[in-house]
């Protein structure tokens, strides 16, 4: 089937493999397209359409209603400079710290802390219900998801140092 | 708010290295008004920034006390904009454009509402700056509504959190479920005490046969000492049968009282539990789990205190045997008893990764099989099994892996105690050879029985560290349901003496997760007697408002009220009891017609209910079924047809008679012919309540006389519909979709085109 089979008119999904448009950024999170056929969607805000399992395929072009224009196929099919526009904007966009090393945990009142080092600094993760705030992916990737819903991820498992791994694997 | 006394506000308790910062940034003339703390930066990375409001403009200062300042004056918005995991303070004013005025993460979005609403109130300059730090007051309030401790909401500011009140008093909880039976168990622990006095003279038998009886010949002593044996062997066996009886109906007691308290708490908790908690770990919760503490607690009433009695016994009759061969055969007790603290260490993790695989099958169970005809009709069989054989297998392997310790634990522990009975019979052995005096042969088999014997209880309390971590694990399930905050006030609050109808919506803001707002600022005011339609498209709030309207969610912000009263304060079954609300899709019951008609008034009579079904049109076909109001439907209501269970919640309303009405697209899943009926069923019920209805079919709002179009969680119109048609916007663009859909569909049936 066409991608865009049984679409109405007008409502076909714009598709972007490779160097269709050039984007430029005009705040953290948003971006102008200008296409090489000559439309413009201005203020389209870039989003995972997978955000836990493909964090570079299907990046969707949302307008300020919140209306898709157009899908990015994959950043890696992007020109460089494209590439980083669309990343730095995604990048912004998903705060999902990476948990390099958990220093120490705590079990309080019913309340699991994990001190934990990411990329973007030293943060506490506090769970209230380990059985569903921790999930196990593919065997390997570690998602948190904490008392006020925001988002940890460990990718690898098995790049833990030791003690952390310790300290997490009571819990997996 | 007392000017003269008024101190700024903050989020936390600020050091005098902060005050120093902000006021460093703050003009000379300026008053804070309040500081709220950040934990990221600009650049989303963990820093403690601050947003900081004085009474002339707003300020952002970050962690090298770098900071912007923006005049109210300057601003004509101010919002806050969720991405994923953290969140912005927008401010936007014709000078200065947009700006991302700071960022955190949803730990504090709440309080930056409050923020983005007090700075747009200043800018705006509708009312004084201590009025409008109301807002900031109220959400600081709502925050001090929270454990310290554990960070559950609270019932109110300051109360005792209930969770944390529970957790240190896990034993009195145990307690509550022994104490009804505790003349049976104290009657068990007496008759134990028989039998374990009762198992303590074999042994002191045999030494005497052996040492007396048999080297005289004495048959007549022979025979005194088997009688004796015989005797107490009766006594002993048949006291344990009487004892392991009385302890079964206890035990049985104790589980059953365990499970229906876990299965009503589990009827009182709100919708926000279910929202992330599957069910099937909540059915293991009621089955698996409260049979492993009922064990347990056998355990620790009975046995431990049966197992103490034979050790202290045992120890006092082998010192005064021999206190030389006492001590040697204490020697494995330390291995034994390390052992067991290492032993629980390695296990209990195991033991809470074979519960969450085991929870995952079951939740694959409670989806699947439910659901089977989905799995039929889209031939997914294989892939549901090869789901289920994954879940299965990572259980397995869980599984096995304890079993590797679980096994290998008692079986080192048997071999440590066989070493140290050896050890008894090399030394004690080589005493009997080499100097009978000082102990014979008789006091030897006699100290050797007693040795195994004093073994049993002491891995019987090597390996209770076993059950007490498994028991442990299954508490800590356990008191996530049972100590989970219920509903707001159900069976308490407010009554009014009659519900007129009156609804108000004043500022209502909430959302399902931090991630997104599903209701935005919505105010609106229904009149009694009022039938009102909310439209929108999906997604844009319709069922929220219900679901708030029927408390299903009691954590949104601003105030709902009926008949001038905060629903929160009414008593929650009181309150429920007095609307009527149809489902998209009705849930049915595997009960009788007759019952799930009755479901919400149980005490119903008859031709209430029959009158209830024909006010619903509900009634002409239950009377062609053969089994008419007997017919027991299955799991879910299968046997109907959509339209048929539909009508027969429509009946379940009418039973009710419920002031208020809410309808959830009733009949978004039915045919034009079934609408009909069901339209007319309503119309006869709604006549005199105020009513909701949520419709994406216009045509079934024809007797509203007010509108209200929901459009990305915020109200956009509101009015008569002649009104909304007047101001030519979003409802006059749907009605014309849906006159333009409905003539297609008129044409294509009379063109005969299916």
């Amino acid at each position: 089937m066409n991608e865009n089979d049984m679409l109405e008119p007008g409502r076909e999904r714009i598709y972007i493999d490779g160097d269709e448009a050039h984007f430029e950024r005009v705040d953290i999170t948003t971006v102008n397209m200008h296409m090489f056929d000559g439309r413009e969607f201005l203020g389209l805000e870039p989003r995972r359409l997978f955000p836990m399992t493909g964090a570079e395929r299907y990046i969707t072009l949302l307008d300020e209603n919140g209306d898709e224009v157009a899908v990015i196929r994959n950043l890696a099919y992007l020109p460089e400079r494209e590439r980083e526009v669309i990343a730095s904007c995604l990048d912004e966009y998903y705060h999902i710290p990476k948990v390099e090393r958990i220093t120490s945990k705590t079990e309080k009142f019913g309340v699991t802390k994990f001190f934990c080092e990411t990329d973007r600094g030293e943060c506490v993760i506090e769970l209230r219900n380990i059985i569903h705030q921790i999930k196990l992916t593919y065997g390997i990737r570690v998602l948190f998801l904490d008392n006020d819903d925001n988002r940890y991820e460990i990718p690898d498992i098995r790049r833990l140092d030791k003690k952390s791994r310790a300290l997490l694997d009571d819990y997996l | 708010m007392d000017e003269s006394s008024f101190e700024y506000l903050r989020s936390r308790a600020l050091g005098e290295d902060e005050l120093l910062l902000i006021n460093s940034a703050i003009y000379e003339q300026e008053r804070i008004m309040f500081v709220i703390t950040t934990d990221l930066n600009g650049h989303s990375r963990y820093a403690v920034n601050y947003f900081a409001a004085t009474d002339t403009a707003v300020y952002a200062v970050d962690e090298r006390g770098k900071s912007e300042r923006v005049a109210y004056d300057m601003i004509k918005s101010a919002h806050v904009k969720r991405d994923y995991g953290n969140a912005i303070l927008i401010i936007e004013g014709d000078e200065i454009g947009r700006r991302n005025f700071v960022r955190f993460s949803y730990k504090s979005a709440s309080l930056f509402d409050a923020a983005a609403q007090f700075t747009e109130t200043m800018a705006k300059g509708e009312t004084g700056i201590y009025d409008a730090l109301g807002v900031i007051e109220a959400a600081l309030e709502r925050q001090r509504a929270f454990c310290p401790k554990c960070g559950r909401a609270l019932p109110r500011p300051g109360a005792e959190c209930i969770y944390c009140q529970s957790k240190n008093k896990l034993v009195a909880k145990v307690a509550k479920y022994i104490m009804p039976h505790k003349f049976v168990l104290l009657f068990c622990l007496v008759l134990s005490g028989i039998t374990t006095a009762t198992a303590m003279l074999p042994p002191y038998m045999t030494k005497t046969l052996v040492d007396d009886v048999l080297p005289g010949g004495d048959l007549s002593g022979l025979n005194t000492v088997v009688f004796a044996l015989i005797f107490a062997y009766i006594l002993q066996y048949g006291i344990g049968l009487v004892r392991s009886y009385l302890l079964r109906v206890v035990g049985d007691n104790i589980v059953r009282d365990l499970r229906s308290d876990v299965y009503r708490r589990a009827q009182y908790l709100p919708m926000k539990f279910y929202d992330k908690t599957s069910t099937g770990s909540v059915i293991n919760r009621v089955s698996g789990d409260t049979s492993t503490i009922q064990s347990f607690m056998l355990r620790v009433t009975q046995e431990v205190v049966v197992q103490a009695f034979t050790l202290v016994g045992i120890v006092v009759i082998m010192m005064a045997m021999n206190w030389r061969l006492t001590l040697l055969s204490l020697i494995p007790v330390p291995f034994v008893v390390v052992g067991a603290r290492i032993f629980g260490k390695k296990i209990r993790p195991y033991y809470r990764k074979i519960w969450r695989r085991w929870s995952a099958v079951t939740s694959i169970l409670t989806d699947s099989l439910p659901g089977i005809r989905v799995v039929k009709s889209f031939t997914n069989e294989k892939t549901a099994t090869k789901s289920f054989d994954r879940y299965n297998d990572e259980w397995l392997k869980t599984d096995i892996k304890s079993a590797r310790i679980t096994i290998a634990f008692p079986q080192i522990v048997s071999f440590v105690i066989t070493m140290g009975s050896l050890l008894i019979w090399a030394v004690g052995g080589r005493l009997v050879i080499e100097d009978p005096t000082f102990i014979t042969a008789g006091d030897l088999v006699a100290f050797i029985s007693y040795t195994s014997m004093f073994y049993a209880p002491v891995t019987f309390f090597a390996n209770f560290n076993d059950s007490y971590q498994s028991a442990l694990a299954a508490a800590e399930r356990i008191l996530d349901i049972i100590d989970a905050e219920p509903e707001n006030n159900a069976g308490e609050g407010k009554k009014l003496d009659h519900m007129d109808g009156r609804i108000e919506f004043k500022h209502v803001s909430f959302s399902f997760d931090r991630s997104k707002k599903a209701l935005s600022d919505v105010n609106f005011v229904i009149e009694p007697g009022d039938i009102v339609g909310i439209v929108g498209t999906t997604g844009s709030g319709k069922s929220t408002i219900v679901n708030l309207l029927m408390r299903f969610y009691d954590g949104y912000d601003g105030t709902i009220l009926m008949d001038g009263v905060d629903i929160r304060e009414l008593d929650m079954e009181y309150y429920r009891s007095q609307i009527g609300y149809v489902q998209q899709e009705p849930m049915m019951f595997h009960d009788t017609i007759f019952n799930n008609i009755s479901y919400g008034t149980p005490d119903a009579d008859v031709e209430a209910v029959i009158h209830a079904a024909d006010v619903a049109n509900a009634h002409g076909f239950i009377a062609r079924m053969p089994d008419a109001y007997d017919t027991v439907l299955g799991e879910r209501g299968t046997g109907l047809s959509g339209g048929e269970r539909q009508r027969i919640s429509i009946a379940r309303a009418v039973l009710k008679n419920p002031s208020v009405l809410f309808f959830d697209e009733a009949t978004a899943a039915v045919d034009s012919e079934t609408e009909s009926l069901i339209s007319a069923a309503i119309e006869r019920l709604i006549s005199g309540r105020t009513t909701i209805m949520i419709a994406h079919r216009l045509s079934t709002l024809r007797r509203a006389n007010k509108i209200i179009v929901v459009d990305h969680g915020e109200i956009l119109e509101m009015g008569t519909p002649e009104e909304l048609l007047a101001m030519d916007g979003k409802y006059k663009r749907l009605v014309e979709i849906q006159t333009m859909s409905d003539k297609l569909n008129r044409d294509r049936d009379e063109l005969g085109i299916s």
